[in-house]
This record gives structure tokens, sequence and C-alpha cells, in this order.
């Protein structure tokens, strides 16, 4: 059995290598020159470490909890407008006279993004979660509608049209030249970023006493109360905690993407294909897959520019995820349940 | 406390499982440093009252007092927490965690393992030699040790152990019937055994449980000799 | 005459609110002193007057009534979450459209055609759906429906030959059928629609079949396990909601005369769900009375405007907000909705009222334990 599992992942390993190599031979041969590969590659590692900031949580928390958050898209937009509306003038914290200097503002607008979806995860698992886990069906229609009013507040607090940032700091202006291109020192910034939190979430689950408690807790949840853990309040930090990750990926992502209604669903969807493709519930799995489907939109972005398949970079995830369902409804990691 | 005081008193509880009226009136007492051992066919409502003391499926009526203090209303980490170890049939084992994280994880102060290291290798030293390894990797016998030993991590009072023997062979449940005879010098024992022989070697006291009541108890010396009694209700010569 | 009588005691009141409604628009018309079938000019009708407006209203309640019914069949009845229902609707009133826009055919021709194409195509495609899904666990439909009707919005939403975002006017219906020329006739032919889609659900659930379906959804490995083909079964569900959904979609295309992207979004998802719960998960009038409600409150609040501090806000806009408010509410505090709610109190009182039938009950419980 034991040999048979490790085939199966072994199998999974090589289908994972061979899409990857895939995208960026198409990558490749698409672009005229090493920079330009370069840039599509840079590209996707940006989208698809923004994918994992909202996709851990959402594969962490369903294998924990049987919960799809469905908000998780949404909580990722507030996090943008919030980081948004504390980098300029004129919003509703207005923090442009209490500091003045632009790098460290940012640095305070990623805490209030965290911050905010912190109180938010809080607040959506503790007041409306919480009774409802003998009602499944219900959480997952709830999440869906929490995130539909989150939407609709951001349109109410921040407007209809999308707001692009124009409020510069250091890390976001600089520039590095490779093969003659010009690569962004942010996307770089936030690709090293994403990658150390892999591995932080990962020694976390691996190594801390939460970590043992949340991969216990994915196996037999009463068992897990019944050795004396509160696993409610287990559910209320990691839920929390995702909701700020998420939330935190909108705000790293805010400087380029710039603050929208769109963002939610975009990355609700996006997310899920991600999830679903590493397979529900399984951690390294979401890590592989969210930059396999960040690549894969940048690859479709690249290709399809200048013709009239302009859509393809949008439905790529969805296609994917389709294909995943039909396919392997257990994603390339997970167990077969 | 008094001595002559039962660790744990289930006076006459009832307990509903969905629609389904599962106990219908179980009393059974645990004393201090015993084995009260429960009896009964399949479906009798034994396990129930394991998971009725844990809270897991909290009785609707009765009381349940634990060295003492009433357990109705409490959720069954506070019930672990008061020093009852829960060892569930099946051996509810983590088995994607490894031995070593299937007993740290069974803490409830920093360092039990490190302090209660040496009995739970003393009395299951196989556990030692598998530390590294996932538990789903390990032989039924050995799981049921690990369920048992990680119910050691802490320092509990009471031990509630289902059907530990199911499914093992006679070796590994002589091995297994040594290791809770001297668990009694650290905790008291309520044990669901089907096993008659294993049961009456291990225990002090029975309950027979029948349809949800409990319908006789006593010495397990008692019921040995007892033969009208075990035919009717254990379906067993 | 002895059956009669009990079908107007346990029914008389469905039948009373019938008449209601075939009488509906004379009465408004009478009321109001506008005519009931609009006022001509020249050879053409024009849709003027109270009663022709408030036709429209309630032909629009039927349209969601009927998506909602069909939601609830799904979710409500058979325990499946779908967040794809626009799907149903949009597809079959694109098929619609297009057989009436785009082809050669005879706009009579066409119109059946469309119908019954445009229904046919619902069915296959909740067949095609159930079977790549129904044998995952409930939150994989769930999400592969929300990707299957996002993909068909984006891809309605740039195609050139339906004029991507901004759809395309259907510019002829038979005339005895278009609601611009011939309301009155078209608003009999919605009520009638509602009303035999509202009979056959009403025969559905009280029939074995319909049983299965609420044994799948208070337990799908219990019904599995008792020899029922539960697949089978959410399919069948699946299929003839579709097909609900997909009517209900031509129905709104010959009411607006304008197939759009818009009926294949989230909002034809969400109204049919929150009306379903508003009115009452696994009832059979609830979601009737959720798509009328929301839908009267809809028409009757949009164009009001509140001051708010200093500030003056229109319904409209908070509109989205205020839907969302009510569904956590509803979920939160009535989790079986008006009709549920009701239903369980009516149940509470009988019991409590009857000292023999707590008697009963608790017989009935030593039995089974």
């Amino acid at each position: 059995m034991l040999s048979k599992s490790l085939g199966g992942k072994r199998g999974s390993l090589v289908a994972i290598l061979a899409i990857y190599i895939g995208l960026l031979l198409v990558a490749y041969l698409n672009s005229p020159n090493l920079g330009n590969f370069g840039i599509t590659v840079l590209s996707g590692l940006f989208q698809g470490m923004l994918l994992f900031l909202v996709a851990a949580a959402m594969s962490i928390v369903f294998g924990l909890m049987d919960v799809l958050n469905l908000a998780q898209g949404a909580i990722f937009m507030i996090g943008a407008y919030v980081a948004y509306d504390a980098q300029h003038p004129g919003g509703v914290i207005d923090l442009t006279a209490v500091v003045p200097n632009n790098d460290v503002r940012f640095i305070v607008a990623l805490a209030l993004g965290f911050g905010a979806g912190a109180l938010l995860g809080f607040i959506l698992e503790r007041v409306f979660l919480r009774p409802l886990y003998v009602r499944p069906i219900f959480q997952l229609v709830l999440t869906f509608g929490v995130s539909l009013i989150l939407i609709e507040l951001a349109q109410i607090v921040w407007g209809t049209t999308p707001n692009s940032w124009v409020e510069m700091f250091g890390v976001r202006e600089n520039f590095f030249v490779l093969f003659g291109q010009r690569f962004s020192t942010y996307r770089l910034f936030v690709v090293g970023f994403g990658f150390v939190l892999i591995i932080v979430i990962g020694l976390l689950l691996k190594r801390t006493r939460l970590g043992i408690i949340i991969r216990a807790g994915v196996e037999d949840r009463e068992m897990v109360q019944s050795l004396g853990i509160n696993v409610k309040a287990v559910f209320t930090l990691v839920f929390t905690l995702g909701c700020a990750v998420a939330a935190l990926g909108g705000a790293v992502a805010a400087p380029f993407l710039g603050a929208a209604p769109s963002l939610a669903n975009t990355y609700l969807l996006t997310a899920i294909a991600a999830v679903v493709l590493g397979g529900m519930g399984s951690y390294y799995g979401t890590a592989i897959a969210s930059l396999l489907v960040g690549l894969a939109v940048a690859v479709a972005q690249d290709a399809t520019i200048g013709t009239s398949l302009g859509v393809l970079p949008s439905i790529t995830p969805l296609l994917l995820l389709i294909l995943v369902l039909l396919v392997r409804p257990s994603g390339l990691f997970g167990s077969s349940r | 406390m008094n001595d002559s005081a039962p660790v744990l008193a289930i006076e006459n509880i009832h307990t509903f499982i969905g629609q389904f009226h599962i106990l219908e009136g179980a009393s059974v007492a645990v004393q201090q440093g015993g084995i009260t051992v429960l009896l009964g066919r399949n479906g009798a409502g034994k396990t129930t009252t394991l998971k009725s003391v844990m809270g897991i499926t909290p009785p609707s009526q009765g009381s349940i007092h634990f060295r003492g203090e009433p357990l109705a209303g409490k959720p069954s980490n506070v019930i672990a927490q008061m020093g009852i170890g829960y060892v569930p049939e099946h051996r509810a084992i983590f088995r994607e965690l490894t031995v070593k994280e299937n007993l740290q994880i069974a803490e409830r102060k920093r360092g039990d393992l490190a302090r209660r290291g040496d009995l739970i290798f003393d009395l299951f030293p196989d556990l030692k030699r598998l530390y590294g390894l996932p538990g789903g990797n390990l032989s039924g016998g050995q799981q049921q040790m690990l369920a048992m030993a990680r119910a050691l991590v802490p320092e509990n009072h009471l031990l509630l152990i289902d059907e530990p023997s199911e499914g093992l062979a006679p070796v590994i449940i002589e091995q297994l019937m040594r290791a809770i005879t001297r668990l009694t010098d650290h905790a008291s024992v309520l044990l669901v055994e089907q096993n008659f022989r294993v049961a009456s070697r291990l225990a002090n006291d029975y309950v027979i449980v029948d349809e949800g009541q409990s319908v006789a108890s006593g010495l397990i010396a008692n019921l040995v000799n007892d033969d009208a009694l075990i035919q009717r209700y254990l379906g067993v010569a | 005459m002895n059956s009669l009588k009990s079908f107007l005691k346990r029914d008389g009141w469905m039948l009373f609110i019938f008449i209601g409604l075939l009488a509906f628009p004379f009465i408004v018309a009478t009321l109001t002193g506008s005519s009931p079938t609009g006022v001509p000019r020249g050879d053409r009708m024009i849709m003027r007057g109270e009663s022709v407006r408030w036709q429209a209203v309630l032909i629009e309640v039927f349209i969601l009534s009927l998506l909602a019914m069909s939601y609830n069949l799904l979710f409500g009845f058979t325990g499946v979450v779908s967040f794809g229902h626009a799907l149903f609707f949009g597809l079959s009133g694109y098929i619609f459209g297009i057989l009436l826009e785009y082809t050669a055919l005879d706009t009579g021709l066409a119109t059946g055609l469309g119908i019954v194409l445009g229904i046919a195509a619902s069915g296959l495609l909740g067949l095609g759906i159930g079977l790549a899904t129904l044998r995952l666990k409930g939150v994989y439909f769930a999400i592969f429906t929300l990707a299957l009707a996002e993909m068909a919005y984006i891809f309605f939403s740039r195609l050139q030959l339906t004029k991507a975002e901004d759809g395309f006017a259907i510019g002829e219906l038979p005339v005895w059928l278009d609601p611009t020329q011939s309301r009155l006739t078209f608003y009999y032919i919605t009520l009638a629609v509602f009303v035999v889609g509202f009979l056959l659900l009403r025969r559905l659930m009280a029939s074995p079949t319909g049983a299965v379906f609420k044994a799948i959804r208070e337990n799908e490995d219990r019904a599995q396990s008792i020899g029922f083909n539960t697949l089978r079964f959410k399919l069948l569900s699946l299929v003839i909601a579709g097909m609900m959904a997909g009517a209900a979609g031509i129905l709104q295309v010959m009411l607006n005369k304008k197939v759009g992207p818009e009926m294949l979004g989230l909002t034809y998802t969400i109204d049919p769900l929150l009306m379903t719960i508003i009115g009452g998960t696994g009832t059979l009038l609830g979601p009737v009375i959720g798509a009328a409600g929301l839908h009267l409150l809809d028409v009757g609040l949009r164009d009001q405007v509140i001051a708010l501090g200093g500030a003056s806000i229109r319904i409209a806009d908070v509109w989205g907000l205020i839907l969302g408010a009510i569904f956590i509410l509803v979920v939160m505090v009535f989790p079986y909705g008006i009709v549920g709610t009701y239903q369980r109190w009516r149940l509470k009182r009988q019991h409590r009222g009857d000292p023999a039938s707590a008697a009963t009950s608790r017989a009935a419980r030593r039995q089974s334990g």
C-alpha cells in the first residue's frame, strides 16, 4: 500500500514536471529573446505566488474543517483595497500626514491589509461559521454570501471603478536589467517573499505543535478533541490566519494589480483551480499547483498578446479547473476520497 | 478524597444518538486503582457509555461524576483535561503522523512526554524502534500499543479503553494484558472487552450492559462462577 | 363530491389565489381605470397603463418563481448545491434567441423549435454536468458549476456573433405571444407555465421518487446503503431542475425581447438561491414566496432614496448589500425560511395542545431504541 501510494505520487510528480517543462517550452518558443522569456517566467511566478497566498489557507481550512471558504477571493480584494487606501492620500484611512515616507507607509499598508484579513476571518469563523458546523451545506452557501457582501461593501466604500496604484515607493520603482530587458525588482521581491512563506508555513505544519494538531485534525477531529485539545479554538486560529494571509496577498498585489471589485471573483476561481489541482487539503500540492496555474496564465497572456484570443488568459484557470475535475478530481497530490 | 468514593460514578444515564435512544439508564462505577469491565452483546451500548463519559455523545439525563466533579455540559476537551484518557476502538491513531508526533500531540503540559517516556517504553518497548515511522505503517498490535501509550502521556487518573484485543493475535493480546495490569499503578481503568477470558483475567469489577441498561454488576470473581448470568447476557459458556 | 370537499379544505386557499391571479389584470384595470390590454395606436398596441405595468411585474415574479423552484428542487429537496444555475437559464435563452435572430426560419417555427431545443439542451447540460461531477463530494459539484457558468459568461461576453456584452435584441415574436403587443396573453401563458411547474413539482415530491430525493438530502450514504442508486436520482433531479430553469430562461427572453450575457451572470444564480432560502429551503411554496417577496420589494424600493446623515443613498445602489444582509440573517437566524419556520411553529403548537401526541412520540422513541 505504501509503495502504491508512493508510485502514485511519483506519477504525479512526473506529470507536474512534464507540464512545467511544457509551459516553459511554450514560453521559450514564443519569446523573441531570453529577456522576454525571463519576463514571462517572472510574471508567472509572481501570479503563482499571489495565488498561493489565497489558495494555501483555502486548502488547509478545507482539509481541517471541511469548509470551502468561498469568501477567500473577496478577502484578497479587501486586502488590496486596504493597502491601496492606506498608501494613497484622500482615502478612508489617510496616512500621508502620519507616515509621510512612502516606503514606510507601504509597510504599514501591508500590515493593515494583513490585520483587516485577520479581523474579517475571525468574525467570519466565530460569528457566522461556528453555529453552522452541523449544517455544512449552509456553510458553503454562507461563505458565498459573505463574498458578495464584501464585494458590495467595497464598491460602496471605494466606488465601482478600479483604482490603479500611483503612489510609488522604493522597491516598486526599481528595475534591474538582464538579457537586455528591464525586470521589476518588486515582482522579484514578491516571488522571493512567497518562497520564504511557502517554506515557513511548511515548517509550521511540520514542526510546531499547532502544525501537528492541524495534521491530526485533518484525519480525525473528534479524537484530537478527546485528547484535551480545544479544536474549536484551533479552527478559529487557522481560519483567522488563513484570511490574514489572503488579505496580505491582496495588499502585496495591489501595487501591480491596483484595487478593483473584479479581483474577488478572479482570484477566487483561480485559487480554487489551484486548490483542486493540488489536491484539496494537500499543502505542498497547493503550492506546486499555484505556481503552475500562475505560469500557465502568464504563458497564455504572453502568447495571446495582440491576437484575438485575448480571452484565453482569463479562462485558462477555469479550463484547468474543469479539466482536472473531469479527469482527476482528487487532484495531483490528493488522496482520492 | 475519600478512599471508598469511586473515581468515576455514572448514574442512570440516558443517551440519544440522533433519534435513537441508545442508553436507557446505565450506571457504572470505577473504583480508585481498579479495573471495571463493561460486558454485553454487540450494540448493547458499551461504546456509547464510554463516549458519554468523554462528552462525545453527551447524555440527556442522569449524571456522571469524575473524582466528585460533575461532567455534564462539558465539552470533551475539557473532560480530557480533567484527567481522562480515551483509547477508542479500532485504534484511532493518526496514520499520517509519526509515532513521536502521535505521542507529542497528547501532551497537556510541556515535557509530559519526557516525563512519561521511560514508563511508555518500558510498557511498550516496540514503540522506541518505530519512533520515526508514520502511524499508518504500524501493525495492528503496534497501533493498539501506540493508542494506549498516547493515553499515558499526560497524567490521567482514568483511562477509557475500548476493545483493545479486537482482531489481534494471542501473543499480542498477552502483551497488552500485562501492560493494562501495570497501568493500574497510575490510573483506574474502565474497559470494554468482548473477549470474556481476557476480561475476567484483567478486571476487578464488572458491569453487564444489555439494551442500553446496566442489568448486573459486582465482583468479576463472582461472575466467573455464575454460568446462568453469563449464558443469559453474554452467550458464552 | 366528498373528494371535492376534501380538496377544497386542503387546497382551497391555493385555488383562491389562482383565481385571484387570473382576475388580477382586470382587477388592477378596474381599480386604476386603465385597460388590461394596453392602448391601441394604429394597428399596434402600446403597453401603457397600470394594468399592463403590473402584469409585467407579476410575469417576472412567475419567471423568478420557476427559477427558484427549480433551484429548490436541487438544493432544498435533493441537497445538491449549485453555484451555476444561471447556466441553464442563460443557455436556453441564447439557444432560443439565436434560433429566432440568426436563422432564416419562419418566426413561429423558430419560436416552437427554440422552446423545445432550449429546454432539451438545458436538460442535456444537466445530465452532462451530473455525469461528470455528481459522483464526487458536494463541493466539487458546486465549484464545477461555478467555473462552468463563469466560463460561459466570459465566452458570451466576448462572442462578437451574439454582440458580446451588449447582447442582441429579438426583433420579432409571434404577435399573439409578444409581450409588447399581447401582454395579457403572455401574462396567462407565464401563469400557466408557472402553475404547471408548481403542480408537477408537487406531484414529484409526493411520489416515491421525491421521497428518495429527500433521503439523499438527509443522508446520501444511508440512501445508497438501503439500495437506491443515488447517482441516478440526483441526475434525475438535476435534469428536471435544468429543464425548469431553461423554461424560465426562455420566458425571460420573450419578456425582455433581448438576450445578453447577464443571463449567465452570478445574479441569476444568487437570486434563486436567496429566494429559496428566504422562502423556505425544501418547502414547495417557499421559493415562490421568496421570489414574490424579493421581486416586489425590489420593484417597490428600487427608486427610493433614503437620507442617512448628510448623504442620500439610492436603494438601488445598496440593493446588493441589503440582499446580502437579508441572506446572512436568514441563514443564521431563520434557517428554515418563512414557510419552514411557519410549518415548525404550527407543528409545535399542535403538539403542545395535544398531550396524547406527546405520549405517542415517547412510545415511538422507546420502540426505535
